[in-house]
């Protein structure tokens, strides 16, 4: 069952009098629980692709399903409580919001969620946890290594239990060891929780670590292989 | 309600752990604010001392024509001559002596009262801080001093005070609400006299404090005592305590008046230095913002945290400011005297609370347009923009 439609999916940018089609009439099925990279040239339209599946950004034409519902159907508000209810956003710059601890930071995501402050408390200690972060709790983001403030972003992505995990290049900024760490917990993710993950990257030797690579250039998708539909690999074996 | 109070924490957090930010605003509109209560507290006084209200019984019996009691000069036979006026309750003559006719901070006003009825019905409505009027009475030159000046001029019951050419003795320092009060040293009447019958004025006094029965009256007796005394040498004008002060201190009101305009200058700095800070911090957090609606916040969610921070801006400065304002008057007990007429400036907790409800509600309406540019922005225009 795919967890993830999109049918004739375009973006258009405009920049002056020039139109950009950043995503040319892009079909995509994603099974539920799978882990899936997304890779191309920079400009191919990875990220935009992802920023659509989150719905932070609107499609010119085209409809995404996602968990069966239209998201295009959704009003500005009801697409933010979309996004609160169903994913989970891993940016390249960790993104923290600087003024709050690695535990608010986390908190942030459920405070949008009809939670007791008990309640709160050991789903953000549970994610603290699970990413090895389980004395960081007091640390600002300034307090923190790369590696470290992205696996608190990896912790605020999951902390709601959201149903689809979207990374933008999640390892791009970090040495080779906490590259190395976040995937690990990506694969753990995907492997244990049965989330699914869109992951986008520049690196094949990333890559390699998901199920399935959809290769984007030029906003089309090209080279899929067919019997890529798989769950996240443990090592780095290419599926192409 | 649960969407407003979930930013709560975090607005306090973004003010709290941006300390420099926070405190040099804050700052600046504690500073605004207090000009504003300070200037607002004059008026404040002025509105009190100059507005008759509609239970007014005192009429001020003064020389037609004549604005200083220098130069106001009335026998002290025309008591009997007021007193018999009907509606008067009761006339009491009262001598003047300022050791300065203009306006002042500092202005030192004798009333030379009689010796028996007027201290004790005065001192009814006042508290008597040290001293006694038995004193008062014992000696011909003994002074009871208001609070204001004996705070002033440090005097206490038993010190020597010297002013204006007068040598007295304070008996005692009392506490009044009344303006008129505060600021002034009641001396026997036949004692000041006698100190000014050196320069030939004695039996000479400087009005007459009268007391009506009926306050509906009060215009109407006012005619009358000025139409008994219209072809005689003296000719009187009488007016409403209130008018009198406002026509006495109307240099003072003029520009307690102006001042009025700096008053609410000052918010309008509270305003642009509010507006100002958020202004700068919506365009410091674009990112922020972007992330908490990635996260599922709303655009109202967001705004509503950009009107809050706003409001809690001006309501920490303006608390700060109102009560620096309030603490500071009072402890300063401030008086505007001229003519021998004072005006105070007295804290008040009106004033100190429109202060603050007005700093808060300008911090709130500054806020508002970044709050609307912050939530309307895109979140992928947001992340692009940081």
């Amino acid at each position: 069952m795919s967890a993830i439609e999109c049918r004739n999916l375009r973006k258009d940018y405009t920049r002056g009098e020039e139109v950009i089609h950043t995503l040319q009439d892009v079909d995509i099925d994603i099974e539920a629980g799978s882990f899936v990279a997304l890779m191309g040239p920079s400009g191919s339209g990875k990220t935009t692709l992802l920023n659509l599946l989150a719905g932070i950004d609107r499609p010119t034409g085209g409809t995404i399903e996602i968990g069966g519902q239209d998201i295009g159907d959704l009003s500005r508000n009801g697409l933010a409580a979309w996004r609160s209810a169903h994913v989970g956003y891993i940016f390249q710059l960790y993104n923290l919001v600087p003024v709050l601890t690695a535990y608010e930071n986390v908190e942030l995501p459920l405070l949008l969620h009809r939670l007791t402050a008990a309640e709160r408390h050991e789903r953000v200690a549970d994610a603290l946890s699970l990413v090895g972060l389980a004395d960081r709790h007091e640390h600002y983001p300034r307090q923190l290594s790369g590696g470290q403030e992205q696996r608190v972003a990896i912790a605020r992505a999951i902390v709601t239990r959201p149903t689809l995990i979207l990374a933008d290049e999640p390892t791009g900024d970090l040495d080779r060891a906490s590259a190395a760490h976040v995937m690990d917990l990506l694969v753990r993710l995907n492997r244990e929780f049965g989330q699914t993950i869109v992951m986008v990257t520049h690196d094949p030797s990333t890559a390699a670590r998901a199920g399935r690579t959809v290769h984007l250039d030029k906003g089309k998708i090209v080279d899929e292989p067919e019997h890529a539909h798989g769950h996240a690999h443990d090592h780095g074996e290419h599926r192409k | 309600m649960n969407s407003l109070l979930r930013s709560v924490p975090i607005t306090w957090k973004n003010l709290s752990r941006r300390t420099l930010r926070t405190t040099l605003t804050v700052a600046g509109i504690a500073v605004a604010t207090f000009l504003f209560s300070f200037v607002e507290s004059m008026r404040d006084g002025v509105r009190r001392a100059t507005e008759a209200g509609a239970a007014e019984t005192r009429l001020v019996v003064y020389r037609k024509n004549r604005f200083c009691p220098f130069t106001s000069k009335l026998p002290q036979s025309y008591e009997r001559t007021i007193q018999d006026v009907p509606g008067v309750k009761s006339a009491v003559p009262v001598k003047i002596v300022v050791n300065n006719c203009r306006a002042s901070l500092d202005v030192v006003t004798f009333r030379g009262v009689p010796d028996e009825g007027f201290m004790e019905d005065h001192l009814q409505g006042a508290t008597l801080r040290s001293g006694s009027l038995a004193d008062w009475k014992l000696r011909s030159d003994a002074v009871i001093v208001g609070s204001a000046l004996a705070d002033r001029r440090r005097l206490r019951a038993g010190d020597r005070f010297d002013a204006a050419g007068v040598r007295t003795l304070v008996a005692g320092v009392f506490e009044s609400l009344d303006a008129q009060d505060q600021n002034v040293a009641y001396a026997h009447l036949g004692f000041l006299q006698e100190t000014a019958q050196r320069g030939g004025t004695g039996g000479i006094v400087t009005q007459f404090n009268v007391e009506v029965t009926d306050p509906a009256r009060l215009e109407e007796v006012a005619a009358a005592i000025d139409e008994r005394l219209a072809h005689d040498q003296f000719p009187t004008t009488t007016r409403p305590e209130s008018a009198f002060v406002a026509r006495a201190a109307r240099d003072v009101i003029a520009l307690v008046r102006f001042a009025g305009i700096v008053g609410w200058a000052s918010l309008a700095a509270v305003f642009a230095l509010i507006a100002n800070a958020i202004a700068l911090a919506v365009r410091d957090r674009v990112r922020d913002h972007a992330i908490l609606q990635t996260l599922g916040w709303t655009g109202m969610d967001i705004a509503w945290m950009v009107v809050l921070e706003a409001g809690m801006l001006g309501a920490a400065g303006g608390a700060i400011g109102a009560l620096a304002a309030y603490g500071a008057i009072a402890f300063a007990k401030l008086n505007f005297t001229t003519e021998g007429v004072s005006i105070g400036v007295t804290s008040s907790a009106t004033v100190t609370g429109i202060g603050i409800l007005l700093a808060t509600a300008l911090g709130a309406v500054a806020g508002l347009a970044p709050a609307w540019t912050a939530s309307r922005r895109e979140i992928v225009q947001g992340f692009r923009t940081a």
